[in-house]
C-alpha cells in the first residue's frame, strides 16, 4: 500500500492575525506555524493503515521553506520520505493550480490512497483531495470518520453528512480521501522517530519540475481585508406607550421597514 | 535454674536455626540480588544526616507516629519491645545450647524491662488485629492472613516469654521454651517472604532515601548519539533504579500514600500503593531484573499530580510517585500522548510559552533586567500570560512590595518556560530545550526571584541535575520574609478577617518552605489558623504534574482541596503558587454554599502589600 499524505503549514489558530501593508497577504511577524489540524488526522490514519497493511507513507506539501518543519514532524510520526513543492512562483496560487502542481508532482509515485484533510484551518477551500482524484483518476470521498480496507483493492469510508447521519461507502483503489479532525487520536513523534528523521529524504520541486508556466492561478487576489464591526444601539426611554411610538417612528422613518 | 537439653534437642534445635536463618538469608538474598541489576547506585553521601535520620524515622518512629497517632503508638509498642526483646532472643537460644549469655541475676534484673515492654507489645499488637480486621480501614486493603498469623506468633512469642519467667516445672518450662523457640523459628521463615520484610529493609531504605524529592533520575538526550547508543538509553528508561528497586521490597503495605493521594481521593484510579510500589513487586521477583516501568498502568500514571504526598507520608522511606517514569516511556518511547499534551509541547516548542502567545502586555509593563539590578523577576507562563488574570494585581503587588523595599528587579524579556509542565509529563527532549535557552539567557545572572515555585523548582533543583547552574533562585515568600523580619518594609495588622494558608507542594514538599510564607501572612492578620493538612502534609491544589492543561478529568482531584478551604470558614486563603490561586478561584465560587460568601483567594504578595504602611 503506497500512501500519499497531503500536509500543510498554517498559522496557529492561537497567533494574532493582521494584514500586511499591500492588502494581499497576513503580516507573518508574529505567526506560529503548525501542521494543519485536519492534516494531522490524515497523516494518523494512513501512518495506521500503514501498520495493519505494510507500504510507504509519504508525506507532501507545497508551501515555503519552512515548510519543511511540519514535514519533519510528519516524518518523526512515522513517514517515509517527503515531497516539498517550493517555489515563489507558488505564492497565492489558486486552488486549481495548486492541484495540477501536486498532481504532476505525484503523478508517476502512482499511490494507491491519497489522504488529505478536510480543510486547511488558512484558505479552507476544501477542494484538493476532490481535484486530485480528478487529475489523477482516482475515486474520492470527502470527510472521511473512519476508514476500513477491503483487500487490496478497495477501501470502505465512512462519511459525515448532516444532522448526525453517518455513512459507509466503498471506492475502489486508487482513491483520494479527506479526512475529518477528530477520526483518530494522532501519536507524538517518539524521540527515536526524531532521531531518525536525519535518515529520511525530502525531494524538493520547484515550479520548473512540476509544470512550469502551465501553472498559473486563474483567481487573483484582489484584497484582503478584515470584515468591519459595528455595533450601533439606542436606548429607548419613556413610558410603554412613548416607547412603542419611538419605536414605530425609528421603524417607518429611520431604518424604514414599515411604510 | 540451670536447663539441660539432650543432644538429640540440640541437634533438632540447629538444624532448625540453620534451616530457618538460611531461608532467610537466601530470599533477602534473592532480592538483594533483583535490586543490584537496578540503574544508578546506593547513595553514601552525608552520612551523619542519614544516621540522624535512620535515628529520627525507625528508632523514634517519628513519621510512623506522626501520620497516624494511636496505630503508630502502637506500632512503636511493638517496635521497642522488639528493640529489646533482641538480647533476650539470643540468650534464649544460647541457653539451648547450655551456655546463657545473662547471669541469671541479669536475666532477672533484665526482666525488670522487658516484662512491660512485653505487655506493651501485647497490648500493640491486639489493637493493630483489632484494627486490621475489625476496623478494616480501607488502606490497608484485602484480608491479609498472613498479618493475622504473625499477630499469632507475636503475641505467643510475649506469653511464653512472660510464661517462661515464672517459677515451672522443667517439663513445663521445655515445652514453653521450645513453643517460644518454634515460633521463632516460623517467623524467620515468614519475614522475607511477606510484607514484614519492612523490619529489614526499612532502616537500609530509610538511610538511602534521596534527601530532594521528586528524586527522577535525568534524561540525558544526545541527538548526535548512534543508534546504538539511542536504543540503549531508551531501553534503560524502563528499568528502576537501585534504590527504587529497594523501595518496593521494603513497603509494608500500610496505604498511607493512598490516604494521601490527591487523585485518590478526588475519586481517580490511581492507588499508588498499587500502581506504583506493590503491582512491582512479583514481576522484578519473578523476573530477576527491574525493566518493569512499562508495566505501570498509564491512566493511573497520567492522573498523578507529582505532588510527592505519598512519598511525603511513606513512614519506610520510599519515594513512591513513578509518574514521570510512567510518562517519559509514553511520551518518548510510545508517542502515546494525550492530545491536550500535544498542543502544550508544540506550544512550548514553537513559541517558548504554555500558551502559544506571541506577546504578554505584562512584560511590556514591567522593568527590564539590566545588569546593576539585584534580582531578576522569573514571571513564568502563569503570570505572564494571564492564565488566571486576577493573578495580575499580585504580580503588580509583589513589585510594589519590591519597590517599597527598594529592592531593584527586572525580568528577562527573553524568559522562556521554565520547562516545568514538559518535565513533570514525561517531554524530556522539550525539556532540554527549554532548559538551554534559559541556560544560555541566565548565564551572568546570580539572583532570581519567582512568584511560581514550579518555575523555581526547575529552574534550580531540576536544571541542577544536568549541570551546575550559577544562579540562587528564590521563591517571594522568601524575599518578602525576609525583607520583612529586616524591616525593610513597614506593615500593619490589617483587618482581614480569618485568615488560613494554603502551603503549595512544589514550595513546602520540594523546595522545604514552609516557614516563610508564615511569617509573612502571620504579621499582618491576627486571625491566623491552620488548614487540616497544611506544612509539608499539605494537600494537592489538582493542578500539578501539568494537570492545569488536562482539559478533562475522571474524579475531582481538583475540588478535593477547595472543598476543605470551604469548609474550614475562613475568610482568606493565602497561597503561595499561581496554580493553586487560579485553582482555588476556580473551585471555590462553585463550591460555595448559598448564602455564604465566598472566600476569598490571596497571593502572600497580596495580603502583605495591601497592609503596607
Amino acid at each position: 500500500m503506497k500512501i500519499c499524505v497531503l500536509i500543510k503549514q498554517v498559522p496557529d489558530k492561537d497567533s494574532p492575525l493582521s494584514i500586511s501593508d499591500n492588502n494581499l497577504s497576513i503580516s507573518e511577524s508574529n505567526i506560529t506555524w503548525v501542521a494543519n489540524e485536519s492534516d494531522s488526522y490524515a497523516l494518523e490514519e494512513a501512518l495506521q493503515i500503514k501498520e495493519k497493511q505494510s507500504g510507504e507513507v509519504v508525506v507532501c506539501t507545497l508551501g515555503k521553506e519552512s515548510a519543511q518543519q511540519i514535514m519533519k514532524d510528519a516524518l518523526a510520526k512515522g513517514a517515509d520520505r517527503g515531497i516539498l513543492l517550493s517555489d515563489p512562483a507558488f505564492e497565492n496560487l489558486d486552488i486549481l493550480s495548486t492541484a495540477k502542481a501536486i498532481a504532476n508532482a505525484i503523478r508517476e509515485e502512482k499511490f494507491d490512497l491519497i489522504l488529505s484533510g478536510l480543510q486547511s484551518d488558512d484558505q479552507g477551500n476544501s477542494q484538493l483531495g476532490l481535484l486530485l482524484a480528478e487529475l489523477l483518476d482516482m475515486s474520492h470521498a470527502s470527510m472521511g470518520m473512519g476508514t476500513e480496507m477491503t483487500g487490496d483493492s478497495g477501501i470502505k469510508v465512512k462519511r459525515e453528512l448532516e444532522s448526525g447521519w453517518f455513512q459507509w461507502t466503498e471506492l475502489t483503489l486508487p482513491a483520494s480521501i479527506s479526512i475529518q479532525s477528530g477520526i483518530n487520536s494522532p501519536r507524538y513523534a517518539t524521540l527515536k522517530g526524531i532521531m531518525m528523521v536525519k535518515k529520511k529524504t525530502v525531494d524538493e520541486l520547484n515550479a520548473e519540475a512540476v509544470g512550469g508556466d502551465s501553472i498559473n492561478s486563474k483567481v487573483q487576489l484582489k484584497n484582503l481585508y478584515i470584515p468591519e464591526k459595528s455595533k450601533e444601539t439606542t436606548f429607548i426611554d419613556g413610558s410603554p406607550d412613548e416607547i412603542s411610538d419611538k419605536l414605530v417612528d425609528i421603524f417607518k422613518n429611520e431604518i424604514k421597514v414599515l411604510n | 535454674m540451670n536447663h539441660s537439653f539432650s543432644l538429640f534437642e540440640q541437634v533438632f534445635l540447629v538444624v532448625g536455626l540453620l534451616s530457618a536463618l538460611g531461608s532467610f538469608a537466601f530470599e533477602v538474598g534473592r532480592r538483594i540480588d533483583v535490586i543490584a541489576t537496578g540503574t544508578g547506585s546506593l547513595p553514601f553521601d552525608k552520612p551523619l544526616q542519614r544516621i540522624w535520620r535512620v535515628i529520627r524515622e525507625v528508632l523514634l518512629h517519628e513519621k510512623v507516629i506522626r501520620g497516624r497517632l494511636l496505630p503508630g503508638l502502637m506500632h512503636g509498642f511493638v517496635f521497642w519491645g522488639f528493640m529489646v526483646f533482641g538480647l533476650v532472643t539470643i540468650d534464649h537460644f544460647a541457653i539451648g545450647f547450655e551456655y546463657p549469655l545473662l547471669s541469671q541475676t541479669a536475666h532477672h534484673l533484665y526482666s525488670f524491662i522487658v516484662i512491660p515492654f512485653s505487655l506493651l507489645v501485647i497490648a500493640g499488637i491486639l489493637y493493630l488485629a483489632y484494627r486490621r480486621f475489625v476496623l478494616k480501614p480501607v488502606a490497608l486493603g484485602k484480608m491479609s492472613p498472613t498479618s493475622g498469623l504473625v499477630a499469632v506468633f507475636i503475641t505467643v512469642l510475649m506469653l511464653t516469654y512472660l510464661f517462661g519467667e515464672l517459677n515451672l516445672s522443667n517439663t513445663v518450662w521445655k515445652v514453653n521454651w521450645w513453643l517460644h523457640s518454634l515460633m521463632i523459628l516460623a517467623f524467620l521463615f515468614l519475614i522475607p517472604r511477606s510484607k514484614h520484610l519492612h523490619l529489614v529493609l526499612a532502616p537500609f531504605n530509610i538511610f538511602f532515601k534521596p534527601f530532594d524529592q521528586p528524586d527522577h533520575s535525568p534524561v540525558k538526550i544526545d541527538m548526535e548519539a548512534s543508534e546504538e547508543e539511542l536504543d540503549k538509553m531508551l531501553s534503560d528508561l524502563g528499568k528502576m533504579t537501585q534504590n527504587q528497586a529497594l523501595d518496593i521490597f521494603s513497603c509494608v503495605e500500610c496505604g498511607r500514600c493512598m490516604d494521601a493521594c490527591p487523585a485518590n481521593r478526588g475519586g481517580g484510579i490511581l492507588d499508588p500503593k498499587h500502581h506504583f510500589i506493590l503491582d512491582l513487586r512479583d514481576p522484578i521477583l519473578e523476573s530477576g531484573n527491574v525493566d518493569v516501568l512499562s508495566q505501570v498502568n498509564v491512566e493511573a500514571g497520567w492522573e498523578c499530580t507529582t505532588c510527592q504526598a505519598c512519598t511525603e507520608v511513606c513512614p519506610v522511606g520510599n519515594q513512591v510517585e513513578k509518574s514521570d517514569e510512567i510518562r517519559r516511556l509514553q511520551v518518548l518511547v510510545e508517542g502515546n500522548v494525550p492530545q491536550e499534551y500535544q498542543k502544550l509541547f508544540n506550544n512550548l516548542q514553537n513559541t517558548g510559552n504554555t500558551e502559544g502567545a506571541t506577546s504578554s502586555s505584562l512584560v511590556e509593563r514591567l522593568p527590564k533586567y539590566t545588569p546593576e539590578m539585584e534580582y531578576v523577576l522569573w514571571l513564568g507562563c502563569f503570570a505572564r500570560y494571564e492564565l488566571d488574570p486576577n493573578f495580575t494585581t499580585s504580580v503588580e503587588n509583589f513589585a510594589k512590595i519590591l519597590d517599597t523595599a527598594e529592592v531593584s528587579y527586572g525580568i528577562l524579556e527573553e524568559e522562556h518556560c521554565s520547562g516545568e509542565p514538559a518535565n513533570r509529563l514525561g517531554d524530556k527532549l522539550t525539556f532540554a530545550m527549554l532548559r538551554e535557552h534559559n541556560t544560555e539567557i541566565l548565564q551572568n545572572v546570580t539572583k532570581i526571584v519567582s512568584m511560581c515555585p514550579h518555575c523555581v523548582v526547575n529552574l534550580e533543583k531540576e536544571y541542577a541535575k544536568y549541570g551546575q547552574v550559577s544562579y540562587k533562585v528564590e521563591h517571594h515568600s522568601q524575599v518578602i520574609g525576609r525583607l520583612i523580619e529586616e524591616g525593610k518594609i513597614a506593615i500593619k495588622v490589617g483587618d482581614n478577617g480569618k485568615v488560613t494558608y494554603h502551603d503549595p507542594c512544589n514550595l513546602s514538599r520540594m523546595l522545604e518552605e514552609v516557614d516563610a510564607p508564615r511569617t509573612a501572612i502571620q504579621s499582618v492578620t491576627d486571625q491566623y489558623f491552620e488548614l487540616p493538612e497544611s506544612g509539608k502534609n499539605t494537600l494537592c491544589c489538582g493542578a500539578g504534574g501539568g494537570l492545569w492543561w488536562k482539559k478533562e478529568t475522571e474524579g475531582r482531584t481538583h475540588l478535593v482541596r477547595a472543598e476543605q478551604v470551604v469548609d474550614s470558614d475562613a475568610d482568606t486563603v493565602v497561597t503561595g503558587c499561581n496554580f493553586c490561586y487560579g485553582m482555588m478561584n476556580q473551585g471555590l465560587g462553585p463550591l460555595t454554599p448559598e448564602g455564604k460568601e465566598a472566600v476569598q483567594v490571596k497571593d502572600i504578595s497580596d495580603i502583605v502589600a495591601e497592609n503596607l504602611l
